[in-house]
């Protein structure tokens, strides 16, 4: 049991397998297979970092769970809830859906080799731009159409250019 | 297993909820033409910062309108002191109390700036939504946010003074909704009164320029170069073709312009004169992106305000289509 806890553990158990340990760790709360759990837990988290070691925090929270005001409100709405509950989970599985086809669109075809192109012939974007290439920056502001939707301010760019032009 | 599932449909439920929340308030394009306008017609005077890269830098500017055009003074506060003056289409520097000149912009043929193909081609390739009211240099503007369709071009941001219609912030989003540059006022003040003494300098070196003149405007020739350039991103219009002089070239220079409207791509091409063959590569500048590269002895340089992956496909995709 102890083998197949720390096969769970390492994500290496077969779903099925893992399920119904799961719910044996579930059930039997305080039994054996619950505190391994709870044991290899606490052995990986303090492999992780060992400067704070959890020991017996579930049973600490029970603890301060059980301090904590009880809340007790009307239940009128119950079975109204349930129906919206429902009609959440409907639109939520449409988002889903949509969300999935609006992915997919994203990642179409076309993209993928530019990104990859990106990848393998991209010097850092962030090298500057040699002086004579400001030429050219000058020379794109200057007939850029774009620029004039800005009106008056369609010089900053220019102004920027120029100015390291001179130096 | 199922409760973990509801808690991660929740969260898409969510997310989609807040995003069509945001996209309740469709905005329409003519807030576009309203910036246009009222960046051509207003008198105001500012400082404004522009932020690129790890960069700000401050400039204050001057904008009037006279019965012969506009004159606009930019000035910059911080670094080397520069000064450019530009009136109808003409660029001055103010160099010791002189002015000099120093180029000519392309001078579009009236209103509107937007022509109507560029509007249609906006609509088809960025989706446009007010994004509510924010202050800007005192003043309330209305917020509005232009997403691109496709990930070939930037997300565009920008503020507008709800009264005047004057842009008084913008923003380029890149990749991630970072702000690739920005520039804003921090100080304006629309009409009123605004200090024009400068304008008869303007004027009377306007008058001198005449004697001498602007070798620019004849360096410009509009021509039918039979290069063209396959994979633009759609939507992207050819808005110019002509043949310049460039700064230390010795031969003339093809510059063609394509814009979406919001952004716009430069396609340049001479013969390579250079003997180094490593003239290739991608250098950037706040939003604007340069990628260079030798294709059969000529040098091609593409620079647009869209993402690196853009200059390069566009650059990938120029050919010779002439006799």
């Amino acid at each position: 049991m102890k083998q197949k806890i720390s096969v769970l553990m390492d994500g290496e158990l077969f779903e099925d397998e893992a399920d119904s340990l799961l719910d044996h760790i579930k059930i039997k709360r305080g039994s054996d297979v619950h505190n391994d759990w709870e044991i290899y837990h606490l052995i990986g988290d303090v492999l992780r970092q060992p400067e704070h070691i959890h020991c017996g925090l579930s049973a600490k929270v029970r603890e301060r769970m059980q301090d904590e005001p009880t809340v007790l409100a009307p239940r009128v709405r119950a079975v109204k809830q349930r129906l919206r509950t429902i009609a959440l989970s409907a639109a939520a599985s449409l988002s889903a859906v949509g969300v999935v086809a609006w992915m997919s669109l994203q990642i179409s075809p076309e993209v993928a080799p530019q990104l990859a192109m990106q990848q393998t012939a991209f010097r850092p974007a962030s090298m500057h731009i040699k002086a004579d290439a400001n030429d050219y920056l000058m020379a794109h502001q200057e007939f850029s159409p774009s620029a004039d939707m800005n009106g008056g301010t369609s010089y900053i760019r220019t102004v920027s250019y120029s100015k390291d032009a001179a130096q | 297993m199922t409760m973990r599932l509801g808690v991660v449909f929740c969260g898409l439920l969510l997310a989609v909820v807040a995003n069509s929340h945001a996209e309740e308030m469709p905005a329409s394009f003519d807030w576009l033409e309203v910036v246009a306008f009222a960046g051509h017609q207003t008198d105001y005077s500012g400082v404004f910062v522009y932020q690129y890269d790890n960069r700000v830098e401050t400039s204050s500017i001057i904008h009037v309108t006279e019965a012969n055009g506009e004159y606009e003074k930019l000035e910059s506060l911080d670094g080397p002191k520069r000064e450019i003056i530009s009136h109808n289409g003409k660029v001055w520097d103010y160099i010791n109390h002189k002015m000099v000149l120093v180029g000519s912009k392309y001078v579009h043929s009236g209103f509107p700036s937007l022509l109507p193909e560029q509007l249609s081609a906006l609509e088809a390739n960025y989706k446009a939504r007010l994004l509510g009211v924010e202050r800007v240099a005192g003043y309330n503007t209305q917020v509005i946010l232009f997403q691109p369709q496709d990930n070939l071009r930037y997300s565009h941001k920008i503020w507008v003074h709800t009264d005047s219609g004057l842009l008084l912030k913008a923003a380029v989003l890149g990749d991630n909704n970072k702000v690739a540059e920005q520039y804003a006022f921090t100080q304006l003040q629309i009409g009123g009164k605004i200090d024009r003494s400068w304008v008869k300098e303007c004027d009377s070196a306007g008058a001198n320029a005449k004697d001498q003149p602007p070798e620019i405007a004849k360096d410009i020739k509009p021509i039918d170069s039979g290069w063209v350039a396959d994979m633009l991103p759609s939507g992207f219009k050819k808005t110019l073709e002509i043949e310049r002089n460039m700064h230390g070239r010795h031969a003339p220079v093809t510059q063609m312009v394509f814009s979406d409207g919001l952004s716009s791509i430069s396609i340049f091409i001479e013969p390579n004169d250079s003997d180094e063959d490593d003239d290739e590569g991608l250098s950037s500048r706040g939003a604007v992106n340069l990628y260079h590269k030798v294709l059969d002895k000529n040098l091609i340089t593409v620079v647009g305000e869209v993402p690196p992956r853009t200059v390069m496909q566009v650059l990938d995709s120029v050919r010779y289509n002439g006799k």
